[in-house]
């Protein structure tokens, strides 16, 4: 019986807020407390426990004979993949984005369709943002567009948005406004509710409202708009808070550009950010990281030598479609959303948690998870980049082992050339 | 050639300013990434007869590697589809693609930088709480020893410290960061002017101004810095970016603060942004010669002139009202990005345009600092890559700055409208030598920046060389050198890049009272977001730099 061991100010990549003041009780390898109790950080850490697997074709083998194999999937197709899912450190992810450009593949992230609206706007537009901290310290202010953050990011509200203790903040008004099926929070001081079909209308009003244009006669379901914006214009400073991931229904492709279009005009008469809620498992890690290598936060293409950004479909999508002839998975497989991947139907190298349990994998290497047994950076969802522990013990780090894969790869090409 | 360990670079002309060497023919002799007093014979020798020898450029103040250089390149995509960057062919390690435009990625950031013969750079704006991104794109810039700026004086602690006269915890609190965040230098950006800003006062535009209704001013903010720095004797003083940047009329808030910080070490950065005259809203007009005219008087003062070159450019800084303001008259696109209890973000991509009014008075207050500075050791090149312009574009501002033909050309091409009285308009005939160049691109910012490794040639010094073939056409001249050594390897043979080793981190850690740690940990636990103890960035290459200061 081992002594149990406790680790302070633990950072958690549960969802994107990035809460690293979790204190965690490791008792014989396993983790048997965590506090606070948040749902989501339980799920995220479990009891730390992981496969140890690393398989060639479905059996088992040695570290060097699956990365031999792995660098022989990868380096003989002519339209590789890397696809950085989540639960990587950005170190592990920084060497997945060097695979792809040795290999002259694409490499996308798990950045959603809903996420990469924003991201594209942000390209054509800017934007007006804080980090989250700012949001705690300023909002007095704070308009939650068709989400409630208690449910997919459940400490923003305590730790952000709503938090007791603030350097500016003397007393808060939350505004919450509610969008067919996504729902703003129920306690609010002044609510509204639009359906989609009316929603990209009633910021266009509100839009209007802050630029102090005539409006003319208002429909009556629009008219709450103009009330929000007179209280938003009233706030010192002022946060709109929108999920930036997919929600239960589609929504309008609008909605994105104009919240955006909307913090940046709030910026004449008050200040105002928008804060962009984003899932967990370092996913703004890699696109920060793809940006400061290649240029691009997403969809990138090394196919000419270079790095190119991809119009169109994610790299999910596309591996979906059959949109490569060879795929390296670099992280949880589990963790990405929407349908299947069918990674049986295309030559496979799955290095990351839980790569074992795959099927179809042609290569499938067990690694830990960043944060709870891999120490290095994840970031939160406002691009600040936090040191994760070491929690638990693991015999393989994502990191080193696709560092293996890339050297492999590196003499494959070193060979080719001579 | 080789990347060996030595190497006697034979029979250049040296241009070693530090060492008081001015052209003569001699040999440079580097053993184990030093330069060395002699090698024996049969050395590794590398032909330089006819060439050019001068140390490796240093750039002291460029936006390179950092939270708001990665946010600025998802704001240019266009920039980098259209400036794509094959990986180079080394022949030792491995090298890397990527792209270019006003603000590259990290490794073809490190190649260009290589390939232009600068081998130190820092990135002069970093928000404390995002050094662990900016150390993390220092790892994947190659070739460069490199460092970063810790931005302070719009910090709620600092603030707080000032408005309580607790000038000793203000100055234990600086060191504290530098060593916390691994950074070089203190900078300030617009003190207080970026708190207003957050706090719905939008701006300061005086030294005098209380900063959000608080007891704290700009004047009191640079006071507090600028002496902790000297308390510190930090190898760099105080990097100061002055209120109003960009708007006509601030040379007279430039003025004051050199005045407020006499007989006091201080850095004025990318002064010409903050050298015009007129009135806002009314005239522009250049009121360089008198900015310098207090520079050449006070020896203690140094600046880099922050040159304005046409073409594209990306503005990046913490000084995010300008760059609203900005964003509000041009209708470009607009990045902001509030960055908590610190700091702030602001980006707009834009072109500076010689038919441009403004442009070509920003041109020409930059040329007349460099014209009119009489200590070239105190008055360097910068372009604030990528604010007046890309590093890339260092070559043709030497060029105008060596060849008087070259530049009142281009004079003439410029819209005059802002221009009348200006000393450049009136005739400037004064055209740097080889000397002078080599003293404003690497050993004068050396010897700002407290590097004695770095800018000479003498033994002892890092072996950051870099060889130019003569040409007539200066810019080509100094845009290809012919070899650039990097730690004694040889990073660029016959004008190509052929090896890309990591470059050191230049960075500090000095000494402070521990009593500032407990009280910035209560400080932390009411109001950040992130823990203290996870505040540090830890694990960082390479050992903090000594210094002289307190224990």
């Amino acid at each position: 019986m081992s002594a149990d061991r406790v680790l302070q100010s633990v950072t958690c990549l549960g969802c994107g807020c990035g809460c690293d003041d979790l204190t965690v009780r490791v008792r014989n390898g396993r983790i048997v407390e965590l506090s606070p109790p948040c749902p989501l950080a339980k799920r995220w850490f479990g009891d730390g426990t992981v496969p140890h697997e690393i398989r060639v074709d479905g059996r088992p083998a040695t570290i060097e004979k699956a990365i031999e194999a792995a660098a022989g999937v990868l380096s003989g197709a002519g339209r590789p993949m890397v696809l950085i899912a989540p639960d990587l450190t950005t170190q592990a992810q920084r060497t997945a984005i060097a695979v792809g450009d040795i290999l002259r593949a694409e490499v996308d992230g798990a950045t959603s369709d809903s996420a990469a609206a924003g991201i594209l706007v942000a390209q054509r537009r800017g934007r007006a943002a804080a980090t989250l901290g700012e949001l705690r310290n300023r909002a007095d202010v704070v308009l939650f567009w068709a989400v409630d953050p208690s449910e997919r990011y459940p400490r923003y509200l305590e730790r952000y948005a709503a938090a007791a203790s603030s350097t500016h903040v003397r007393r808060r008004t939350l505004l919450s406004v509610s969008v067919g099926t996504d729902r703003g929070p129920g306690e609010a001081e002044l609510k509204a509710e639009f359906t989609p079909g009316e929603e990209v209308n009633a910021l266009a009003v509100m839009k209007a409202t802050v630029r102090g244009q005539r409006l003319g006669e208002l429909p009556p379901r629009l008219r709450p708009a103009v009330a929000i914006a007179e209280r938003l214009m009233k706030g010192t400073y002022v946060a709109i808070v929108h999920d930036a991931e997919a929600g239960r229904d589609a929504r309008d492709a609008q909605r994105t550009e104009s919240l955006v279009a909307l913090a940046q005009v709030l910026n004449g008469p008050t200040r105002a950010a928008l804060s962009s809620l984003r899932a967990g498992g370092n996913r703004s890690g890699a696109e920060a990281a793809l940006t400061w290598q290649t240029g691009f936060p997403m969809r990138v293409s090394f196919r000419e030598g270079h790095p190119r950004s991809r119009s169109g479909r994610s790299g999910l999508d596309r591996l979906r479609s059959g949109g490569a002839d060879a795929v390296l998975v670099a992280g949880s497989v589990a963790a990405l959303e929407g349908p299947g991947l069918a990674l049986d139907k295309v030559p496979c190298v799955v290095i990351g948690p839980g790569a074992s349990a795959v099927a179809g994998a042609r290569v499938a290497i067990d690694t830990g998870i960043a944060g709870i047994h891999e120490p290095g950076t994840g970031y939160r969802m406002d691009d600040v980049p936090l040191p994760l522990a070491s929690v638990l013990e693991n015999p393989r780090a994502a990191a080193e082992t696709l560092g293996l894969l890339l050297g492999a790869l590196r003499r494959r090409a070193a060979g080719r050339a001579r | 050639m080789s990347g060996t360990a030595r190497l006697r670079i034979a029979g250049g002309a040296v241009h070693d300013p530090a060492n008081g060497v001015d052209g003569e023919e001699r040999d440079i002799c580097i053993e184990d990434g030093r330069v060395v007093a002699s090698l024996p014979d049969g050395a590794p020798t590398l032909d330089a007869r006819g060439m050019v020898v001068m140390p490796g450029g240093v750039d002291i103040h460029a936006h390179f590697a950092s939270s708001s250089c990665n946010h600025a390149r998802r704001l240019i995509p266009d920039e980098h589809t259209a400036d794509p960057a094959p990986a180079p062919a080394l022949i030792e390690g491995e090298s890397r693609s990527g792209s270019g435009g006003t603000v590259p990625s990290t490794f073809t950031t490190g190649y260009r930088y290589a390939g232009l013969g600068y081998t130190t750079a820092f990135d002069a704006a970093v928000a404390p709480l995002l050094a662990r991104h900016s150390h993390a794109e220092l790892d994947d810039t190659p070739c460069v020893d490199g460092g970063i700026f810790a931005l302070m004086g719009n910090d709620e602690y600092l603030l707080r410290q000032i408005e309580r006269g607790e000038r000793d915890r203000a100055r234990d609190y600086a060191a504290w960061l530098l060593g916390a965040t691994g950074a070089y230098a203190v900078k300030v950006v617009n003190p207080g002017g970026v708190e207003a800003w957050k706090s719905g006062q939008r701006n300061v535009t005086g030294l005098d101004d209380e900063v959000s209704g608080r007891k704290v001013t700009p004047r009191a903010i640079l006071e507090t810095l600028t002496d902790a720095a000297n308390q510190l004797r930090l190898p760099h003083p105080v990097h100061i970016h002055c209120n109003n940047l960009g708007v006509a009329g601030n040379a007279a808030t430039t003025l004051a603060s050199m005045e407020t910080l006499a007989g006091r070490r201080c850095h004025f950065t990318h002064l010409q942004f903050h050298c015009y005259g007129g009135e806002p809203g009314k005239s522009w007009s250049s009121a360089a010669a008198k900015v310098i005219e207090h520079v050449n008087a006070h020896p203690d003062v140094s600046v880099d002139v922050g040159q304005v070159m046409f073409g594209p450019a990306t503005t990046i800084t913490a000084d995010a009202p300008v760059e609203y303001l900005l964003h509000k008259s041009s209708g470009r696109r607009w990045t902001n990005i509030d960055i908590e209890l610190e700091s702030g973000c602001g980006i707009v991509p834009l072109a500076y345009k010689e038919k441009a009014a403004v442009s070509a008075l920003q041109w020409v207050v930059g040329l007349e600092l460099f014209l009119l500075g009489q200590d070239p050791w105190r008055v360097v090149l910068s372009t604030d890559h990528p604010n007046g312009g890309s590093f890339l574009s260092y070559p043709a501002l030497i060029q105008l700055l060596m060849d008087r033909t070259v530049r009142d050309d281009r004079l003439k091409q410029l819209n005059q409208r802002f221009l009348a009285g200006s000393a450049l308009a009136d005739g400037l005939a004064r055209e740097y030598t080889l000397n002078e160049i080599a003293i404003v691109t690497r050993a004068g910012p050396a010897r700002l920046l407290g590097l004695r490794a770095k800018g000479h040639l003498g033994v002892g010094a890092d072996a950051d060389v870099t060889v130019y073939s003569r040409d007539p056409d200066i810019a080509k001249m100094f845009s290809t050198p012919r070899y650039v050594v990097k730690g004694g390897s040889v990073v660029v043979e016959e004008g190509q890049l052929r090896r890309a080793p990591a470059g050191k981190r230049l960075r500090l850690a000095p000494g402070y009272d521990d009593a500032v740690v407990r009280d910035l940990r209560k400080h932390f636990d009411a109001y950040s977001s992130v823990s203290f103890d996870n505040y540090p960035v830890r694990d960082l290459p390479d050992a903090p730099m000594l210094l002289g200061g307190r224990a």
